[in-house]
């Protein structure tokens, strides 16, 4: 059985088509990422597989149970987290007492365990928390009643580097013990560390499906390159080199090679300053799927 | 199960202990203010003669100044309880769901295993905290105060007056919580549960007496009167149903509306 089973989900706001005939599928056991600029329709998918809306066509499954159908969907939610980016929690209680309430409606079996990796301050008032402990306890409350299937909308917003990394790792945890994560994102660097496949969304449609290996592949890395003033820049160049632009003291450019290749060319200049990076999820979209 | 209520209803106790407490000093105020009221009894009879005939109806009704049931329940209740607890229990409703929508909390609760009409009954049944709160402590407050100051009233209409304004107060509670259903902004639905409820008082107090008098009758304020109930001892038991089956319509109306609608 598929986690997700999305087929030929439509969902229109007047004109506006905010998911055009989506079909794809999450399988049991994967951590998949749901990718697309802001406002591609990412949030509506999300909403939709959570009965938060319903579909204008076709329609969706979640652990077998078709989102349309409110009492088949609540079968289902008892074994799905749910994590957003900016987790409604309720200002005038404390964290421990927000959790209790969760815990009434869902279950907490693995809260204390949970609880030692991401640590709120639990007795203070969620209104004096800080973003990132927000993000805590919405990431406590989100895989405490031990989920089948966890949905995040945009969820890494607020927690520091060393959290993200625990968070990643404990996604990565999640995953060997057959959990199904469904994560959306609009950064590609986000994703990447964790996610198995991608689904990319553009415009309310499906742009591409794909493992995320073969995505940075042909997705590549920006590469900038500061010389010497005076050098001689016109040999670097060659395969697997796009978008280049030099400038006075270096050069700019995607690289989509060999990374070994493009090391060997790099040690032929006296380089002051290198950086690679990830390129923007929109100059990906640029290379491979065209700028309309 | 009601584990929403529950959550939401402790939410609901500072603000109704707040609210009680402020009733029962101003049940007090008026209480000890009877003796010298009665004293210059007629001045006052004639100040309400003198009164406009629509304000007569809304606030006084048949009531007599001079004796301490007409007093208190124009005094007090029929201002406190059937206006401006009207009112507050409206204006409550109308943040249930709203506010909930505004802030994002809907999200997480509609994302857990219950049914969105069991999230609307359940969020709907906290209003029975400052509604059953207020009811239990006033009347011994009010009590309490007359024989100190050496009058009394007949108990059982003190307590009818306080059981039968419980289906109003949830009426007015199912107009706020319609509100809320349709609006997304909380202070729009709590307004519109406000001015709901007031014109509808306006409503049936300008039509009585009038040929118009039926527009009235959706008025929920015309189905309860303490006036009538301390003053004469006429308890209007249909009326209570009546409101009840309101307040159950009210609720099955934004059970329908909120089911079909999208968040």
């Amino acid at each position: 059985m598929a986690a997700i089973e999305v087929s030929g989900l439509s969902k229109r706001y007047g004109d506006v088509r905010a998911n055009d005939d989506l079909t794809f599928t999450v399988r049991e056991g994967e951590i998949f990422g749901y990718l697309g600029p802001n406002g591609a329709g990412k949030t509506t998918t999300i909403r939709s597989l959570l009965g938060f809306q319903s579909p204008t066509e076709g329609t969706a499954t979640v652990l077998g149970h078709d989102v349309r159908d409110e009492d088949e969907l609540i079968e289902a939610k008892a074994e799905i987290g749910y994590l957003p980016g900016d987790p409604g929690l309720d200002e005038q209680v404390t964290g421990r007492e927000y959790l209790d309430y969760q815990a009434s409606l869902k279950g907490d079996e693995r809260r204390g365990e949970l609880l030692e990796l991401f640590d709120p301050p639990l007795d203070r008032k969620i209104r004096e928390y800080s973003r990132g402990n927000k993000q805590m306890v919405g990431i406590v409350q989100a895989f405490m009643h031990d989920p089948e299937l966890v949905i995040m909308d945009e969820p890494t917003s607020g927690l520091d580097p060393l959290k993200q990394e625990a968070f990643n790792e404990f996604l990565r945890g999640e995953r060997a013990k057959g959990k199904t994560v469904f994560f959306s994102s609009h950064v590609l660097g986000e994703v990447r560390r964790v996610c198995d496949r991608v689904g990319i969304i553009r415009e309310g449609k499906l742009v591409t499906l794909e493992e995320i290996d073969a995505l940075l592949r042909r997705g590549g890395k920006r590469v900038r390159v500061h010389t010497r003033p005076d050098a001689d820049l016109a040999g670097l160049d060659g395969e697997g080199i796009v978008d280049r632009e030099a400038f006075d003291d270096g050069v700019q450019f995607t690289f989509t090679g060999d990374y070994n290749a493009l090391v060997s060319l790099l040690a032929e200049y006296d380089i002051v300053d290198l950086e690679i990076e990830e390129p923007p999820l929109e100059d990906v979209f640029m290379h491979f799927y065209g700028a309309d | 199960m009601f584990e929403v209520t529950r959550y939401e209803g402790r939410r609901r106790v500072r603000g109704t202990a707040v609210l009680t407490a402020l009733l029962a000093v101003y049940a007090l105020l008026i209480v000890f203010l009877y003796p010298s009221i009665a004293e210059s009894g007629a001045d006052f009879e004639e100040y309400v003669e003198n009164l406009p005939p629509a304000f007569r109806e809304g606030f006084v009704g048949s009531a007599s100044f001079t004796t301490v049931e007409g007093f208190l329940s124009v005094e007090m209740y029929q201002f406190l309880w059937l206006l401006l607890l009207g009112l507050f229990v409206a204006y409550s409703a109308g943040a249930l769901v709203a506010a909930d929508v505004e802030s994002g909390r809907l999200d997480m609760l509609l994302a857990t295993p219950i049914s969105r009409s069991r999230v609307l009954v359940e969020k709907y049944l906290s209003l029975l905290v400052p509604v059953l709160g207020v009811n239990l402590v006033t009347p011994f407050v009010v009590y309490a105060g007359l024989l100190a100051i050496g009058e009394t009233i007949d108990p059982v209409s003190l307590f009818a007056l306080h059981l039968l304004s419980v289906p109003y107060l949830l009426t007015c509670g199912g107009v706020g919580l319609l509100l809320s259903v349709r609006l997304n902004r909380a202070d729009i639905a709590q307004r519109g549960g406000i001015g709901a409820v007031f014109g509808l008082f306006l409503l049936d107090t300008v039509s009585t007496d009038t040929d118009f008098e039926w527009l009235g009758a959706v008025s929920p304020t015309r189905y309860y009167s303490p006036v009538d109930i301390l003053g004469e001892g006429t308890y209007d038991v249909a009326g209570a149903l009546l409101l009840l089956a309101g307040a159950i319509a009210c609720v099955g109306v934004s059970i329908v509306l909120f089911e079909r609608r999208d968040f």
